[in-house]
């Protein structure tokens, strides 16, 4: 019988910290000075005032949805509160950083996800716990450490209107991907030279670029893979729109140009503030996805000269066979690099068992892509684009928690399927397709979308990547393979190695799954997008799809706000639709303060 | 100075893609291969019947068409080049040899293929692949793209010989524009060169733009002429000034700088000298086209390359050129737009000023960059900075 194994390894959670407490008084005092200037300098008056205007707010809101509640008839009212509010922009108000409460979803759901709430809340303290010092401490360093405190409010921002089995599906899928962020904050904390500083965790510590896959980790079963910016700047983006703003303006007054992509223009800016962890045995930098990315490359080595880099590079025209031998020749030079900065040796054995994982969980991302093209779509919304991102991205089949809950949320998909259930009640109006890279800063757009205008999005581009299985014999062609996986990574996939892979990819997968509306949208600072806007147009009106474009800044709200990408939505829906709204409510509201 | 003999005669053959010696290799039968980069090796286009044409839009005004294809956030080159395309300016090619190093670059490809700006029965485009960093492995997969994806498609197309003997005959021919040209551009480390940066400029943009076989007297007569060339008494210049950076197909640039006071001495950019015009020494060992692709993949200076190595070159050959051209300042230049040279700049204007201590100007600019006053006053105010500093190290002597 298999060996179980605990993942990630427990040794690594043990590993001893070798905490300055010193440097950590230190730094406590100097919080603690700018803790006591903002108490001075805040204007305790006008405070007053705001919360006693909220609170009046408060108390005038709840008199109205009583007032509203006992005008309902009886119907309406056993509908409520069986299946929840319909009115969702009454839950934001101007200027909040949160909802003003969190939504009813009927007296069934509202209580399923309020149990997921406390599973959420206790998994992060049960994860935290098992160091908490060099985590804690971390947060009095990173503020965007203190952005996780809102992981649950971004789970609920992407569940909204959610009931039923799509209800369900979703909350499993985040608890994964928060878990996972969970042990990697821990991990970070750990190893950061100003926190946990452990010397015995930093030997075993590859730096992954965060726009590189962590598949070639599952090799190296001895070592922690982190990806490196992934927490301090690319998924914490995701939770809080504000998190990069800094980083962006850092980086600019630099001196990089305001064009660059938001991503490697964040991650550079996150090095000149000094937000990223000291940390690590060696950095594996990439040239993926695009040009901006490699660039950032010399900025991570300018700032920590002492960490050895390994860039690991693939054709851009990958589909040329010629190339992907070329592409295995990196990796294998990469995998030589890791062995000699670390002392660990290659496991063919772990690997293999890991792309054997990594293949189910593909099949079973092909069973989800099924379902969804019927008529009866079912794993729709944010949390499930999310999941397959990070599953196909950074998890790729090393963590065997993560085939559970394939399996679970299968069979409820499934089981939704046979009995024919919307995943958006009641609004199910058209079928869309999301095409290049969504706003960061807006990542729950599609439940916008949905609850508002019934526009339901079956698939995103970020998702539709590489499924073939990945050998798990032949070690020769599991290179090629890996290879292959790598250069069809999320957004190069569709980017790179010509504008086929993206226009008439468009097409074909839009009449795959019987899509009316195409979400196009448009990253003002994505060259590889921006150089075939006119081509897309063209062929969209060819071919008589509705295609919304819709700007945004990727990491920047400032540039294109939540607001402006909803208008011109509703812009189109209106004049070109002429559409009525699901939800007139969540038309025009205010969420520009909003986590 | 007394003016070049042919100088006019050069800024003329600038003022179109399809210039008069193009025009008259094309009535001789030869095959025209446009490309953009230096990732393409200049010579393997030179081989047999074919000659290279290293292909700009000079006079470009409007790129209105091409904004609306490309959007207006893209580098201005790739979509000049796109809008002369979509004009038929490019009609006198036989081909184009296409790099997939830069997006934006790329697309122009594409987009000459899309909207068919080009309706010979057997013109091609390629898209070739470009390592990253130089090792060999990667050596290797160049040389297997330059001869699947071009040269291959050469002879596939055109019955182009591509044979070593063939690539060393053009290697030859190569060898000796490359031998004026460094010999011209070795003129400026004098303290009161004979020629100017902007000559300099246009002599070099015409060897890339013209047939080698019919620039080459012109070359060889405008070296004679300037080994003769008496400089002004009095320099005309307060500063010399170290160019790096991205693409610059445009002498006006050179001459916006030089207006302003400076002398450029040294132009390690895309369409300049470094790299571009150093010499390729071949053994007989070696098939000429490995020796050339290693060649070209040492001698690259493009910010592409992303390991330590050729990040550690890029920032000593810009040392090197300013020390050795004897200049007082090295300005960082960046087509708007291009990525590669973004982050490269914004970084290595502020080593090359704290490590190097070099005063550096850091600048974007336009495609056309001749009218913009910003600029002037940025060039001015560098010069008059570099001059200050040059007066304050000679104890306020002048």
């Amino acid at each position: 019988m298999e060996k179980k194994t605990k993942y990630p390894n427990p040794k690594f959670f043990r590993a001893k910290d070798n905490i300055d407490w010193k440097a950590q008084i230190e730094n406590f005092k100097e919080v603690g000075s700018i803790i006591g200037d903002m108490v001075k300098e805040t204007d305790w008056k006008a405070v007053k005032e705001k919360m006693k205007g909220k609170a009046l707010n408060t108390l005038d809101r709840i008199k109205k949805e009583a007032a509203s509640f006992k005008q309902m008839s009886t119907a309406e009212k056993a509908d409520l509160i069986k299946n929840g509010e319909k009115q969702l922009g009454k839950l934001y108000r101007n200027g909040d950083m949160a909802t003003v409460r969190r939504e009813w979803r009927g007296v069934k759901d509202t209580a399923y996800d309020f149990y997921e709430w406390c599973r959420m809340w206790g998994m992060l303290l049960a994860t935290f716990s098992k160091d908490l010092f060099p985590a804690l401490n971390a947060t009095f360093y990173y503020r965007w450490m203190i952005s996780y405190m809102c992981c649950v409010g971004f789970m609920d921002k992407n569940t909204l209107g959610q009931r039923g089995t799509a209800l369900r599906m979703s909350h499993t899928l985040i608890y994964d991907i928060f878990r996972y962020v969970a042990e990697n904050l821990v991990f970070l904390a750990k190893c950061d030279k100003k926190n946990g500083n452990s010397a015995e965790l930093n030997k075993k510590v590859v730096l992954v670029d965060e726009m590189t896959m962590g598949q070639i980790m599952a090799g190296f079963p001895d070592l922690l893979g982190i990806p490196y910016q992934l927490m301090p700047v690319f998924l914490v983006s995701e939770i809080d729109q504000l998190t990069c703003v800094p980083y962006i303006d850092a980086v600019e007054s630099f001196g990089l140009p305001a064009d660059a992509c938001p991503v490697p223009s964040s991650e550079c800016g996150a090095l000149v503030v000094d937000a990223l962890p000291h940390m690590g045995q060696c950095f594996i930098s990439s040239s993926m996805p695009c040009d901006g990315s490699v660039m950032a490359s010399s900025y991570m080595s300018r700032r920590f000269p002492d960490l050895p880099v390994f860039h690991l590079t693939f054709p851009v025209r990958y589909e040329y066979e010629e190339t992907v031998e070329d592409g295995a020749e990196d990796i294998k030079a990469c995998i030589k690099f890791i062995e000699e900065q670390t002392g660990a040796k290659w496991n063919w054995d772990a690997y293999f068992a890991a792309m054997k994982r990594f293949n189910q969980e593909t099949a079973f991302e092909l069973e989800k892509w099924e379902v969804n093209k019927t008529q009866y779509p079912q794993l729709i919304g944010p949390v499930y684009e999310l999941f397959r991102k990070w599953n196909y991205e950074m998890d790729g089949g090393a963590d065997p928690r993560v085939i559970k809950t394939c399996k679970k949320v299968n069979k409820l998909m499934l089981q939704a399927y046979e009995r024919k259930e919307e995943p958006w009640v009641g609004k199910m109006k058209y079928r869309g397709i999301v095409w290049s890279c969504p706003a960061h800063y807006y990542a729950n757009f599609s439940n916008w979308i949905a609850n508002c205008w019934g526009v339901d999005i079956l698939v995103e581009m970020e998702s539709l990547n590489f499924t073939k299985p990945m050998e798990t014999e032949d070690k020769e062609k599991a290179l090629m393979d890996l290879a292959r996986l790598y250069e069809r990574m999320v957004m190069r996939r569709h980017t790179n190695g010509g504008y086929k892979n993206v226009v008439d990819e468009l097409w074909a997968q839009c009449e795959a799954w019987n899509i009316d509306i195409i979400i196009m949208y448009q990253n003002v600072a994505c060259k590889n997008m921006a150089t075939l806007q006119g081509i897309l147009d063209e062929q969209a009106r060819d071919k008589g799809y509705h295609m919304i474009w819709i700007e945004h800044d990727l990491m920047d709200p400032r540039t294109v706000s939540r607001k402006t990408m909803r208008g011109k939505v509703n812009e189109y829906m209106r004049t070109v639709m002429k559409a009525e709204p699901v939800d007139p409510t969540l038309l025009e509201f205010d969420d520009e303060n909003m986590m | 100075m007394k003016d070049l003999k042919h100088l006019i005669y050069f800024e003329n053959l600038l003022d179109n893609a399809d210039n008069e010696l193009v025009e008259k290799a094309k009535a001789d039968g030869k095959l025209a291969i446009g490309y953009t980069c230096y990732h393409i090796p200049e010579v393997l286009l030179n081989v047999d019947n074919c000659f290279s044409v290293r292909i700009r839009a000079p006079r470009t005004g409007s790129i209105d068409i091409a904004t609306y294809y490309m959007s207006n956030y893209t580098c201005e080159y790739a979509r000049a080049l796109t809008e002369r395309g979509i004009e038929g300016g490019f009609n006198f090619l036989d081909g184009l040899a296409g790099v997939d190093a830069c997006s934006m670059m790329n697309r122009f490809y594409e987009h000459f293929e899309l909207l068919k700006m080009n309706s010979k029965p057997n013109f091609f485009v390629t898209h070739t692949d470009m390592p990253y960093k130089v090792e060999g492995y990667s050596v290797k997969a160049y040389i297997k793209q330059m001869r699947i994806r071009l040269l291959d498609v050469m002879t596939e197309k055109y019955g182009v010989d591509t044979s070593d003997a063939a690539i060393r005959k053009a290697v030859e021919e190569h060898n000796e524009v490359c031998k004026i040209l460094t010999e011209i551009g070795q003129m400026r480390k004098a303290d009161n060169p004979v020629i100017t940066g902007y000559e300099y400029h246009i002599l070099n943009l015409v060897s890339y733009t013209c047939p080698k076989k019919y620039i080459l007297p012109y070359l060889r007569e405008t070296l004679e002429e300037l080994k003769g060339r008496k400089p002004d008494a009095k320099p005309a210049f307060r500063a010399r000034v170290a160019i790096v950076g991205s693409e610059i197909d445009d002498p006006e640039f050179t001459k916006l700088i030089e207006e302003c006071g400076a002398r450029v001495v040294s132009d390690r950019y895309c369409f300049g000298s470094t790299p571009g015009r150093e010499v390729i020494e071949l053994n007989d060992s070696e098939p000429a086209l490995d020796q050339i692709c290693r060649f070209y993949m040492q001698h690259s200076e493009c910010a592409r390359y992303i390991s330590d190595d050729k990040v550690a070159q890029r920032r000593e050959t810009a040392d090197r050129l300013a020390k050795e051209y004897n200049a007082d300042g090295i300005i960082y230049e960046q087509m708007k737009f291009c990525d590669f040279w973004g982050f490269e700049r914004a970084l290595v204007s502020h080593i090359m000023a704290d490590e190097y201590k070099w005063p550096v100007l850091s600048i974007d600019r336009p495609y056309n960059a001749k009218s913009s006053g910003q600029l002037r006053t940025r060039f001015q105010a560098f010069v008059e900075s570099l001059e200050i500093k040059r007066i304050n190290k000679n104890g306020g002597v002048a």
